[in-house]
């Protein structure tokens, strides 16, 4: 994903302590933002927990941003530790390798596919999950992906290129669980 | 690997339909406005968000009739809420008590299970002293072992403290078959791509049981769009409120298939009422195996004092075979179709950098899921749909418009139809008697 320059007079306009500003910051990227808490969180009502958590951290911590143009960057990666922190707090877990039935999330039940793939997913560590759930769902490159997660772009590489192996030990039918 | 690279890019595009909801932009503006009074937000924000989860799972229910026995679980407030809070406040379920310790030091505890003719719920607590409990990876999906079967869990969820030492979980599993008495809980623990396996044995106790308040069955069929829906059986205990049925029989199915008019149920829209009022939904199912298609959906638990029960059929959803080629001409405007019922509207057909882009109209809940472009009797596999917009117009009805990208251009264009989705709403009541 091509990152939109951010307004640096919106930024400047938050940092003085205008929630407006900042609101809009948000709002004109509502969809990337919501999209990226989603990815990780995979329901709304958790998606827009983390949002709220991370407006408030933004507005706590923004005087400390020191360049403006980095909000993007800055902000998703507040984003994306709300999101973790949601997780861990409830480690909701969802059976994906082994749902007898098949619930519906949404208008249409999900492919076969999908499900197969959400279920190899969910068998990868999280830190694999994740790169490869940025790179792939969300399309960001890995320069995007190294500033979000504050990992050098090398550790992205490695880690999309061992989650991506994992995945294909996954599909192509090892039993991780074990058993 | 390019293949799974190509999956995950495929799933990534479903992605792009995920839109953020209307209150997003309400939920940012309260979260700042409680800022400046709260000094520690962060904390404050997580039993709002547990509530909100839990509070979707079961929702509130009386039910004071039961007798008084076992112990009340510690400790899970923030796990149960409503209709499980209250029984558990009753000391219904069965406790147990029983640990198991990993090597590393980690201790899984079950507490109890609450157990009706719906649901065994299991209760339990795992501790890490070291406090890394975020770092470990529990392969949760545990198992229940019987003596002839084992019982898989279907969903669960979970509190940890902030010191990240212990986590408190409930998890939902089928009820045991009733000549169960031995049950066995097993788990394992990931670190450092090391796995170990644990398993906490158990006698189940069927005098703390909770049964079932009501377990009737139904002989009710409705038809819809050309396929009928039998609704087989309610069950109502204590904790919840469960519909069976059935969509196609195994022979229905194979009689389709052979037709090559395959029906593949999606999802379907059903309201249980209870004394006039909306009984909250928790969750849904539908599988195809050899019994055909078959369904159940959960509620939560009906009210005690129930004077008249129905069940409403609001809508239905499904994948049709479709066979139907459309020719298309370039510079194509506002051709209209009909398939099964559903309008299409092709707006525009045009070329661009050497590929074929066709603009189509349905309503929001259409969609093609197997669509080819036969260019010059060459197949032409879709590459993407972009620029979706949605219209809404006075009458309530969404209408979706997308452009399909084609690769390739050629001068003869049919729209090769393969397959469609779309729901229909109904409003079919079923009146259920109480009496029998």
């Amino acid at each position: 994903m091509d990152a939109t320059p951010v307004d640096v007079a919106l930024v400047k306009e938050a940092k003085k302590g205008n929630k407006d500003a900042l609101v809009r910051l948000i709002m004109d990227e509502k969809q990337e933002y919501f999209r990226l808490a989603y990815a990780y969180t995979k329901n709304q009502a958790d998606a827009l927990d983390a949002l709220a958590d991370m407006i408030v951290i933004l507005y706590e911590k923004i005087s400390q941003l020191k360049n403006e143009a980095r909000f993007d960057t800055w902000s998703r990666t507040i984003l994306v530790n709300c999101c973790k922190d949601i997780l861990r707090k409830k480690k909701k877990i969802i059976p994906f390798g082994q749902l007898p039935e098949i619930s519906h999330e949404g208008e249409f039940r999900r492919k076969d596919e999908e499900i197969m793939l959400d279920s190899a997913l969910a068998k990868l560590s999280r830190k694999h999950q994740e790169v490869l759930k940025l790179r792939f769902f969300l399309d960001f490159d890995y320069q995007t992906i190294a500033d979000i997660l504050k990992i050098p772009v090398g550790t992205v590489k490695s880690r999309i290129s061992i989650g991506l192996a994992k995945l294909k030990v996954i599909l192509g039918g090892e039993d991780f669980a074990g058993n | 690997m390019p293949e799974i690279e190509n999956m995950l890019k495929k799933q990534g595009k479903e992605f792009n339909h995920i839109e953020p909801p209307p209150e997003m932009e309400e939920r940012l503006r309260t979260a700042l406005e409680s800022t400046a009074k709260r000094k520690h937000p962060r904390k404050m924000w997580f039993p709002k968000a547990a509530v909100v989860i839990i509070a979707l799972f079961l929702f509130g229910y009386q039910f004071d009739t039961f007798a008084y026995y076992g112990k009340k679980l510690l400790g899970y407030d923030q796990v149960l809420t409503g209709t499980l809070k209250e029984l558990n406040e009753l000391g219904e379920g069965q406790s147990i008590g029983k640990s198991y310790t990993f090597k590393n030091g980690v201790s899984v505890t079950l507490d109890g299970i609450m157990l009706d003719d719906n649901q065994m719920l299991v209760f339990y607590t795992v501790k890490d002293p070291r406090g890394q409990m975020d770092e470990s990876d529990f392969l949760i999906p545990m198992s229940l072992k019987g003596l002839f079967k084992e019982y898989q869990m279907q969903s669960g969820q979970g509190d940890m403290n902030e010191e990240k030492t212990e986590m408190k979980n409930m998890f939902q599993f089928q009820p045991p078959l009733f000549f169960e008495r031995k049950l066995t809980l097993s788990f394992s623990l990931e670190e450092n791509n090391q796995r170990e396996f644990g398993e906490i044995p158990f006698s189940l106790d069927w005098d703390k049981a909770m049964g079932h308040s009501i377990r009737k069955p139904l002989r009710n069929v409705l038809a819809v769009d050309g396929i009928k829906i039998r609704f087989d059986s309610l069950t109502a205990s204590p904790t919840t409120t469960v519909i069976k049925g059935q969509i196609q029989s195994i022979w229905e199915l194979a009689q389709d298939k052979m037709k090559g008019e395959r029906i593949r149920p999606e999802n379907m829209g059903l309201k249980l009422l209870a004394n006039g009022k909306e009984v909250p939904g928790q969750s849904s199912g539908m599988r195809t195996d050899m019994k055909g298609i078959t369904f159940h959906q959960e509620f939560d638990a009906l009210p005690r004092d129930l004077q008249e029960l129905q069940l409403q059929l609001v809508s239905f959803a499904a994948d049709h075979d479709v066979h139907e080629q459309v020719e298309l001409n370039i510079k194509e405007t506002e051709k209209s179709l009909e398939i099964l019922g559903q309008k299409i509207v092709i707006n525009e057909v045009f070329h661009k950098n050497g590929d074929t882009f066709i603009k189509i109209t349905t309503e929001e809940n259409v969609l093609f899921t197997q669509i080819d472009l036969i260019i010059d009797n060459k197949k032409a596999d879709l590459i993407e749909t972009t620029s979706d917009q949605y219209d809404k117009k006075p009458d309530g009805t969404i209408l979706h418009t997308r452009i399909l990208h084609f690769p390739g251009s050629g001068s003869k264009l049919e729209l090769d139809i393969k397959s469609m989705k779309y729901e229909k709403k109904y409003d079919l009541t079923i009146d259920i008697p109480l009496d029998s």
